[in-house]
């Protein structure tokens, strides 16, 4: 146990609403379309989740805790996005299956997902494989460049950060991790942590052989709440059960016993391949060894490993971390610091903080409140 | 030095900032150009394929697509060529076409199709190509498919 | 023909059809050469014993191309089941490469206990798995391996068969040559866990292909 605990302050009010003026102006800026639209339900559902995201960042002010409220806004939106898009499947076509005919039209939205498969075939052949569409159609506004592009911008801006702002499947193993008091499965061997870039690499080299997206075919857990070939062969119904059974087993029951981003930490192929973005951040967290104990209060709060001893030793976690903030909230002695790359470690924290939260917020409200207002505009439609 | 890396570090953050601010006026905008300017094509195992030509019928088109090979040793979806019957509303409910599918004037394959159940049947008329029936899609490299106003056969080259 | 032209051929043939080879033959060999985490010397050794199963493989093909004398246009279940078969060769292989990276050598050892004798058979499995790996992925009748069969098998004679195919593999294999970079991050002992942790993967998902490929040979002739 720490022998000594430094009290978390508290920003005064006026202050926090301040700090909080930029993101209220950028959120009515983002939402003010929204707002002109006609009828109650698209006004309503802007107007909610521009108070759910300017509150959140409003406590995140005031109380100079980070984690706790991001976690609010993500977990919304791992909810609301599979909510809203299964909705939206069944509007167009009653059934989350894709039918092969929207594969040969090439309206299949795209996943960021897919990305990492994508990067060879296109770069030695310039053929993209998978079934949409280049650029955006009336029938299919999530096409390959436009999300390519936010992936790019959520790239610049958040390096890793977007497993922790703008994955919109991150966000429901994290409620999963949060309902337990206390993980039953504590010990998990730490060699497990290399399972995500094995995955990446065999469906870098297999996709690059095969010519088809391996991953999104046979592996991807998130087929299980979005859209997923029609179950019409043994191949297919395999596929289907894989889906299921990675879904249920990495992203709820797992996070349920170990209080872990599992399928994060474990399995998802993308958040590897982000990692590597991390070395282009301008932020990251730093511990501080003249404050450190070490009591290991980062280790157990740090959802995807990501901080180990050696890491601890080393001033800063795995590159694996996803910028959520868990372990400079759990640190009672501050010695875990947000942290500006090139400047002093420990100086000016805050003010690292802040910027990171600038950035990183303001790409939330833009992409996952986006989502989040287009399922609630859906919900709210059917009582006002 | 540190003093530069600092300037530097903070400059980073500062820009990262900004990148942020500008993400959905201009950057979304450049990026999505940038990737649709980059000559990148949805690949033929999916889109079936450039045009080869058209043939003209009383009443319809049906565009011939190249045929699509198999380009590596390890995919799933085997060769195939795909043909496209367009406007699906105006055809027949049954419809029978000798076509020539590698533009040298002499019909390679009948096709028989009956447009409503969705039924395809096709009888080689060289041994370049096999026979098939399919109800519906068979497999990626050998279906029937309405596809809006569009009724796509793939026949397997293999 | 000239022998000249023949060899100039083929050697185009295979130079153009190397990147397809490549990525054919990428998801075997770069996790293996990876997870030996030899230097570039040692991973230019462990490439050439591979591309020497490779070129086995190979030289099989066109004696078997000469001795037939087809075209080898095969037909659709002849091929599943060459694909089915060398899926589940790759499987297995694949999966004990892998296992045999955790069995250490075998220590000086007084009498020849039961852990010492496994640790010897996976050193020297390890040793010949790369050869096997290579004639393996050789085998694959890919679409430039088949054109080149069929010209082999025009070419008239066995030793003009072998010698189109000697130099077909000469002209892929230049693509191979980078991989021997792959020797510079032994350094990282974190790519060797990735490496042998890909390889168990590989495994799964070729020996997944085999079963669904055999099973479609034999239970929907």
């Amino acid at each position: 146990m720490p022998d000594r605990v430094l009290p978390t302050p508290r920003r005064s009010v006026a202050k926090s609403l301040l700090l909080t003026l930029p993101i209220l102006l950028w959120s009515l800026l983002m939402f003010s379309r929204a707002m002109m639209q006609p009828g109650r339900a698209p006004k309503l559902a802007a107007a909610v989740t521009l108070v759910f995201m300017v509150a959140l960042f409003f406590q995140m002010m005031r109380t100079l805790e980070t984690h706790r409220w991001r976690r609010y806004f993500f977990v919304a939106l791992g909810f609301l996005f599979p909510v809203g898009f299964i909705w939206q499947l069944f509007a167009i076509r009653g059934s989350m299956s894709i039918p092969v005919e929207r594969m040969l039209s090439g309206d299949t939205p795209f996943c960021f997902l897919a990305i990492p498969m994508m990067i060879l075939p296109a770069a030695i052949a310039r053929t993209v494989i998978f079934p949409g569409s280049i650029l955006p159609t009336a029938s299919n506004p999530h096409a390959i460049a436009a999300m390519v592009a936010i992936w790019l911008a959520a790239t610049l801006v958040l390096g890793k950060g977007w497993c922790s702002y703008g994955c919109f499947f991150g966000g429901i193993e994290e409620g999963f991790a949060a309902i337990p008091k206390k993980p039953r499965i504590r010990r998990i061997d730490p060699r497990w942590r290399w399972m995500p870039w094995a995955v990446l690499a065999a469906i870098v080299l297999l996709s690059a052989a095969t010519l088809e997206p391996v991953y999104c075919m046979w592996l991807c857990p998130f087929k299980a709440v979005t859209e997923y070939p029609a179950v019409r062969s043994f191949e297919t119904a395999v596929q289907m059960g894989i889906f299921v059974t990675m879904f249920v087993a990495l992203v709820v029951v797992l996070p349920l016993l170990t209080k872990k981003r599992t399928q994060c930490s474990f399995l998802c192929p993308f958040g590897a391949f982000q990692s590597i973005f991390n070395k282009t951040g301008a932020f990251d967290i730093r511990i501080d060894q003249s404050k450190c104990t070490p009591c290991v209060l980062c280790e157990k709060a740090c959802p995807t490993m990501s901080i180990t001893p050696e890491a601890v030793r080393s001033g800063q976690p795995l590159m694996s971390c996803m910028k959520c903030g868990a372990c400079v909230d759990a640190c009672v002695r501050h010695a875990a610091v947000w942290h500006i790359k090139g400047t002093e470690s420990g100086a000016s924290s805050e003010r690292a903080r802040l910027m990171h939260l600038y950035s990183a917020w303001a790409f939330a409200v833009m992409f996952g409140g986006s989502i989040i207002a287009g399922t609630l505009e859906k919900l709210f439609g059917l009582v006002v | 030095m540190k003093k530069l890396r600092s300037i530097l570090g903070n400059s980073g953050a500062v820009l990262t900032l900004a990148l942020a601010a500008l993400t959905p006026f201009l950057l979304f905008g450049w990026f999505q150009s940038a990737i649709g300017a980059a000559h990148l094509h949805i690949d033929p195992t999916y889109s079936g394929g450039e045009i080869s030509h058209v043939i003209e019928r009383p009443g319809y088109r049906i565009v011939v697509n190249r045929p699509v090979p198999r380009r590596s040793p390890l995919q799933r979806i085997g060769p195939f060529i795909q043909l496209a019957w367009t406007p699906a509303a105006a055809l027949p409910a049954h419809l029978s076409d000798d076509l020539d599918l590698d533009g040298d004037g002499a019909p390679d394959v009948r096709v028989a199709i009956d447009t409503h159940n969705l039924v395809v049947d096709v009888a080689p008329l060289n041994a370049r190509y096999r026979p098939m029936h399919s109800r519906g899609v068979t497999s990626f490299s050998a279906l029937i498919a309405r596809v809006n106003d569009t009724l796509v056969v793939r026949i397997p080259l293999d | 023909m000239p022998l000249t032209g023949l060899m100039t051929e083929a050697l185009l043939l295979g130079v153009s059809s190397g990147p397809v080879c490549l990525a054919s033959c990428s998801p075997v060999l770069v996790p293996v050469l990876a997870a030996e985490q030899k230097s570039p010397r040692g991973t230019g050794a462990l490439l050439a014993q591979f591309l020497g199963g490779r070129l086995a493989g190979y030289l099989a093909f066109a004696c078997l191309a000469w001795l037939l004398g087809l075209s080898l246009q095969l037909q659709p279940r002849g091929h599943a089941l060459i694909y089915g078969l060398a899926d589940l060769g790759l499987a297995i292989f694949l999966a004990g490469y892998a296992w045999t990276m955790r069995a250490q050598p075998a220590a000086s050892c007084d009498q020849p206990c039961p852990a010492a004798r496994v640790r010897l058979f996976a050193q020297r499995y390890k040793s010949f798995a790369s050869v096997i790996l290579g004639f393996v992925s050789g085998l694959t009748l890919c679409p430039p391996f088949v054109a080149a069969g069929v010209r082999a098998a025009e070419s008239g004679g066995l030793a003009h068969s072998l010698l189109f195919f000697l130099c077909f593999f000469f002209g892929t294999s230049v693509w191979f040559a980078p991989s021997v970079g792959l020797g510079m991050l032994r350094r990282f002992a974190a790519v060797g866990v990735v490496a042998r942790l890909t390889l168990f993967l590989l495994a799964g998902y070729y020996g997944y292909l085999a079963v669904i490929v055999l099973g479609r040979v034999f239970f929907h002739a």
